[in-house]
């Protein structure tokens, strides 16, 4: 069976959730892979996602209704190219009333797209209210419970806190140190170009780090996608 | 089924009745109840650049273009008639259907008769109710209250409000939801039905390339309305038995 092209939202309902880190994370592995992605900030007042990737990343105003064309109309776009989304926390209720109104996941399923939101955990009740809410409204989305242990939820009640989010599957971010943390976040970063050929100015010592960050990263974005490939795989 | 006659009126431009006409159109159209329509901006009416397969552009001040209207209603195939009125003209129009005896014949049963007033956003406009319900006496009246801009009817102004349309107890009313403006302009330039642009085709059916957001627009607008059409009964009104003598 012809394989569906994916569409990854990076979200939230609160700042500070990781989002970013994963959009970012997310395009370093497609990129790694030799793979092609195309992504979207939907920040326009500071796009820190799109500033790390010309080229990749197009900066739209999900409030207008040109940044919503120039972004949807190409994220139904069925080319095999995953795309990838940093949905602003700002803009996150607008952003999923907009997918509602045009009939996007309707169309999404007609189109061979399958959208994926990688929502973002944090202690507040509101963020379990918004993903209820998400897998409430469109139960046949693809529905990941992202936690980013470096940003929330933090503290000795984090697993009870993820344990009351939908039942779904989960990704896990993993907390990182304050001086890998600077090297990776460095406007110049690249990590398929660290992870190919580590440059000159980058500590052993940091470069250790990074591998020992991002590679059970990578392997859960390699092991989430050969479930979505088996799942759609004609032969099972 | 009893002929039908829809007229589509105003008495202020700018209100957006032939959109209103063509929501009409489409969604008759997607009902499968077949449709006739006459457009009186003659000599070039907009109903007729978006419909023109089932839309003549007449002139209802002439006698000849009134009988190829009226004088049809029992002998045309189609039993549904709309009538997108020149702008301005609904009180004329309907003193020509009193003259005639058009109102006269829907009051003995012959013809159903259904009036969608589209209002502006003015006193005078809402003065107009209580001087056009007469004439709707033995017929369906609609209040349409397009949302177009800003526009609230009073709404903000409870005494204001109640005052015109607590008064009009024979009137129900019709909201039809605000359009983005672009999507509306796209389907302007496409020249289309309505449903013709949201399924993405040309007016002669070959594949357009639309954007998917304004079609998606487009089609929640059309939901909407359809959802009001439905709850007034619109398809029920339409297709209503004739009187048995």
């Amino acid at each position: 069976m012809e394989q569906s092209t994916k569409v990854y939202f990076c979200c939230s309902s609160n700042k500070r959730s990781g989002s970013t880190t994963t959009a970012r994370l997310l395009i370093d592995y497609l990129l790694s892979r030799g793979r092609g992605a195309v992504g979207f900030d939907t920040d326009p007042h500071d796009p820190d996602f799109a500033r790390r990737f010309p080229g990749a990343v197009k900066v739209v105003d999900t409030t207008k209704i040109h940044g919503q064309i120039d972004m949807f109309d190409r994220l139904l776009v069925h080319d095999e190219t995953p795309k990838v989304v940093d949905v602003h926390h700002r803009c996150y209720d607008s952003y999923f009333a907009t997918i509602g109104q045009i009939g996007f996941m309707e169309e999404a399923q007609r189109a061979m797209v399958q959208p994926v939101a990688l929502f973002h955990v944090d202690a507040g009740p509101d963020s379990l209210n918004a993903a209820n809410a998400l897998a409430k409204r469109w139960p046949n989305l693809r529905l990941v419970v992202v936690r980013n242990k470096g940003a929330a939820p933090r503290g000795p009640d984090a697993r009870d806190i993820l344990d009351r989010f939908p039942h779904a599957e989960r990704l896990l971010i993993g907390a990182v140190d304050w001086p890998t943390w600077k090297a990776f976040d460095a406007q110049d970063f690249s990590m398929p170009d660290v992870l190919k050929a580590p440059p000159a100015n980058l500590s052993m010592g940091a470069l250790i780090s990074l591998r020992a960050w991002v590679t059970p990263i990578f392997r859960q974005f390699q092991l989430f996608e050969m479930g979505l490939s088996l799942e759609n795989s004609q032969f099972l | 089924m009893k002929p039908t006659v829809i007229l589509v009126g105003a008495d202020k431009g700018g209100v957006g009745k032939t959109t209103v006409a063509r929501a009409v159109a489409d969604y008759l159209i997607g009902k499968n109840i077949a449709l006739r329509a006459f457009d009186t901006e003659s000599p070039r009416g907009t109903l007729k650049r978006f419909h023109g397969d089932i839309t003549e552009t007449v002139d209802i001040g002439s006698t000849a273009d009134q009988m190829r209207i009226l004088d049809t209603l029992n002998t045309a195939q189609v039993t549904v008639s709309l009538v997108d009125t020149r702008a301005g003209s609904l009180a004329q129009t309907l003193r020509v259907l009193r003259d005639i005896g058009f109102l006269d014949a829907v009051h003995e049963g012959q013809f159903n008769f259904i009036l969608m007033h589209v209002l502006g956003a003015s006193i005078a406009s809402l003065e107009e109710i209580a001087e056009t319900a007469p004439f709707v006496a033995n017929g369906h009246y609609f209040l349409v209250k397009n949302y177009v801009n800003e526009t609230t009817f009073f709404e903000w102004d409870p005494e204001t409000y109640m005052s015109y349309f607590a008064k009009s107890r024979s009137a129900d009313e019709i909201s039809i939801p605000k359009l983005s403006e672009m999507a509306y302009e796209q389907v302007d330039i496409a020249g289309t039905p309505f449903s013709t642009f949201v399924a993405n085709k040309t007016a002669d059916g070959r594949p357009a390339a639309h954007s998917f957001v304004l079609r998606g627009y487009v089609r929640t607008w059309q939901r909407k309305i359809a959802d009001e059409f439905d709850r007034i009964g619109l398809i029920e009104l339409v297709t209503e038995p004739p009187n048995r003598s």
